[in-house]
């Protein structure tokens, strides 16, 4: 049987973590509508995310644990190809960017958390209710993106940022960058990026920050705590942020940049975690404590976050085709995700096109 | 599908005390002839404070040949039983409960009386009843937070679950939504009634069935206090001393308010208020609305004005006198439901940079938080029932709310026997 023929015979082609660093492609059946409210979306693009490099790496996110094989992927947009019978508000053939998590209806689900499937396949089902439709003149790439937006939108909602306020954000990743883009967007008047790598500050200085800051690691034989706190000093000063900032974003999860946060965080001012790095840190919970800080912190999305995304996205007020910086096809994804994990500083966003 | 109940004659009689064709539909009778079914109970329960038991006959009077008697709004003034089949499961997270006792509102009985609330029109005949506890008879597959036996309060509002105000958890506002005894929905007041798994919540040991069905108004109470942010220290007037204006009292002492004071026109339901929850009771006069707010914070010791203002009147004087009588930066709610439009004091609403909220029924947590009030004995809901009847008596237990009489009447359920623990 020639190539042509023998892919015609598959239905479903997925991208599979079978185990920890064994990915594999598998043809599995046409998923089918599960009730009425359902959709079913022929994938156009995928993002990938450190979770999903986690997941493949180390099989295992807190208390989430790769027991058997899993479809990898959550960050996608595709075409509606099926609507169930109670779908009112989305019809076949429209462009939706895709929420890839349902609260207990009845179950949680979220993709490629295990043992849930992700969105790297042809095919994926999804309650009509968390697909977004794109306005014309997004592209599916462009729909990819969306939900890290979200998850930059869900964090700023968190933080309660308000125009007239002053934001760090600690990590010029992709995150980072969108936190610092969204913040400007909802009207904060001074946006810093702060990391260690110079070309991630030349990209967030471009993208959304007012300034960057180059961070530095503590030298051998200097405390730690003591750095972090040199390091939120010289911020200040910097910026002209005075007592400190109003809001601090950490999206790094590095312990030294949750220090330099908590220091740089003005008396009464709002510190948001969202990175995720090691479980437990040297906190400096008396700072938190005379400065009344409100720590908080930010996990994915709710309720309203994924249309303000699309919206930010269709305006233009936030350019994320800038944040692609690596395309591969679907039959690449292995390559993909080593790209990721090589984590390379010219990379940032890496996406893989859906099944033709 | 259902069929009017047709039995023996002399088992209709034992029924109700007066023989029937059983053919016949049962209209709204004078009240003469319910007088002649009473022995020896006083009718007019407006004063009283504690439950008020009427003597009845066992269940052994019921025909034996029901699956599921239900009181039914035939329409507009006609309330009939009928016997309907037991209904059955939705999904596999459903849970069959045969209801025990059910309160009456004020909405049944405009149903009943009026065949309409606003846009909500009785088009074909629905079971009433909506104030609900039972007990669990059957589970779907999937249930796991409530078993067989278990006593439950019911909440009768089943809403969509997708749209955007379910999923911020203001289901209340659904779209969708889908409330018992509100048309074209089928009210409880049945022996048997369907619902999800979790809008059926489990009653601790310490509160009884007739608790249980006190908790839908007590969350009606629950969420106009949330929507007041009633906090600890603050000055509450509330408008209105029926059933959910005293509970929104009882809420409001509960959540540690210095001074609640209740407003009305019935001196009988203001005594029972002072008793029950307020620390002081306005007579309503006719005067002009900013007459009554400084009557108000004058006797009650009041400096600058209320921190909340509570309505459960619907009534224009009422909603103008609250406006008035709260300080700048206060918070009114409106929860009482009377004439759509009223004039509204808005230039006070401006200046005094009033919080100004509607409420409607309740939202995420009010249940559990009513449970959890009365079951720590924060609140006290027993000594609203001022009278019980049969669950064929329904109908003069209508009566009585539409006379306001008494507090809250509760009709009995229609015994499961299949479950000799609850006969």
């Amino acid at each position: 049987m020639s190539d042509q023929e023998q892919d015609k015979l598959k239905q479903n082609p997925s991208f599979v973590l079978r185990a920890i660093k064994d990915v594999a492609f598998e043809d599995r059946p046409v998923p089918k509508l599960r009730d009425d409210h359902d959709v079913r979306v022929h994938i156009a693009q995928t993002g990938i995310c450190g979770s999903d490099v986690h997941y493949w790496q180390k099989g295992r996110i807190g208390d989430f644990i790769l027991e058997s094989p899993i479809v990898l992927g959550h960050e996608s947009a595709g075409t509606v190809v099926e609507v169930g019978s109670a779908v009112k508000y989305v019809k076949v053939g429209d462009r939706v960017a895709v929420e890839p998590g349902v609260p207990c209806r009845p179950d949680t689900i979220f993709a490629a958390t295990p043992p849930w499937d992700g969105t790297l396949s042809k095919y994926y089902i999804v309650a009509a209710d968390y697909t977004y439709r794109l306005p014309d003149h997004v592209s599916m790439e462009q729909g990819a993106l969306v939900e890290p937006v979200a998850v930059a939108v869900q964090i700023t909602k968190v933080a309660n940022i308000r125009a007239g306020q002053t934001v760090v954000v600690f990590g010029c990743g992709p995150i980072g960058a969108l936190c610092q883009a969204v913040a400007k967007a909802y009207g904060a008047t001074k946006v810093i990026g702060v990391d260690v790598v110079q070309s991630r500050l030349d990209f967030a200085k471009s993208f959304g920050a007012d300034g960057v800051f180059m961070s530095s690691r503590a030298e051998a034989g200097v405390d730690a705590v003591e750095h972090s706190e040199n390091v939120a000093a010289l911020i200040a000063k910097k910026f002209n942020l005075g007592d400190g900032a109003d809001v601090v974003l950490e999206c790094s999860g590095a312990e030294p940049c949750i220090q330099a946060g908590v220091f740089v965080t003005k008396k009464g001012g709002t510190y948001v975690q969202a990175g995720m790095g090691k479980e437990n840190v040297l906190f400096p919970i008396t700072t938190a404590c005379i400065r009344a800080l409100n720590i908080k912190g930010s996990i994915r999305y709710t309720t309203g976050c994924y249309p303000a995304a699309v919206d930010l996205v269709a305006s233009g007020k936030i350019d994320v085709n800038r944040l692609i910086t690596n395309r591969f096809k679907f039959e690449q994804a292995e390559e993909a995700f080593e790209l990721v994990k090589a984590g390379r500083s010219d990379v940032l966003k890496v996406i893989i096109e859906g099944v033709q | 599908m259902s069929r009017v109940l047709a039995s023996s004659a002399p088992a209709r009689a034992a029924l109700n005390g007066a023989s029937l064709n059983a053919s016949i539909t049962r209209i709204v009778r004078p009240a003469m002839v319910k007088a002649s079914k009473i022995t020896n109970q006083k009718r007019d329960h407006s004063a009283c404070c504690g439950p008020h038991l009427r003597s009845y006959a066992t269940h052994s009077d019921l025909p034996s040949s029901e699956q599921n008697l239900s009181f039914v709004l035939k329409k507009k003034g006609e309330v009939t039983f009928e016997d309907r089949p037991i209904p059955k499961l939705t999904s596999p997270y459903d849970v069959l409960v045969n209801v025990r006792w059910t309160g009456i509102c004020g909405s049944d009985v405009h149903y009943w009386q009026h065949g309409a609330i606003a846009d909500f029109v009785v088009r074909a005949p629905m079971v009433l009843g909506h104030e609900s506890s039972g007990t669990v008879t059957e589970v779907g597959e999937k249930v796991t937070s409530v078993k067989v036996g278990d006593r439950v309060a019911m909440e009768p509002g089943i809403p969509c679950r997708r749209c955007p105000r379910c999923k911020e958890g203001k289901y209340n506002l659904c779209v969708d939504m889908r409330f018992a005894a509100t048309p074209p929905i089928d009210g409880t007041l049945a022996k048997y009634y369907v619902l999800p798994e979790d809008f059926a919540y489990k009653l601790p040991e310490n509160m009884s069935f007739e608790e249980g069905a006190l908790m839908e108004p007590l969350s009606v109470g629950v969420h106009i206090n949330k929507q007041a942010g009633t906090k600890q220290g603050q000055t509450v007037v509330v408008f209105g001393a029926g059933p959910v204006g005293l509970l929104c009292a009882t809420v409001a002492k509960a959540y540690g308010a210095n001074k609640i004071v209740v407003v009305d026109i019935n001196e009988e339901r203001l005594a029972f208020a002072k008793k029950y929850a307020a620390t002081h009771t306005i007579v309503s006069k006719k005067q002009s609305a900013a007459e009554t707010a400084a009557q108000i914070i004058k006797e009650c010791d009041i400096v600058e004005g209320a921190d909340v203002v509570m309505d459960a009147t619907g009534a224009e004087p009422c909603i103008q006198a609250g406006i008035h009588v709260l300080r700048a930066g206060g918070t009114y709610v409106q929860g009482g439901m009377g004439k759509p439009d009223i004039m509204f004091p808005i230039g006070a609403a401006g200046a005094k940079e009033l919080n100004i909220k509607g409420s409607f029924r309740y939202d995420a947590h009010d249940y559990e938080t009513a449970i959890g009030l009365v079951t720590s004995g924060r609140v006290s809901v027993k000594e609203l029932v001022t009278k019980k009847v049969k669950f064929t008596d329904a109908e003069e237990a209508f009566e009585d709310v539409a006379a306001s009489r008494g507090i809250k009447i509760l009709i009995e359920g229609v015994p499961d026997r299949r479950d000799s623990a609850t006969a």
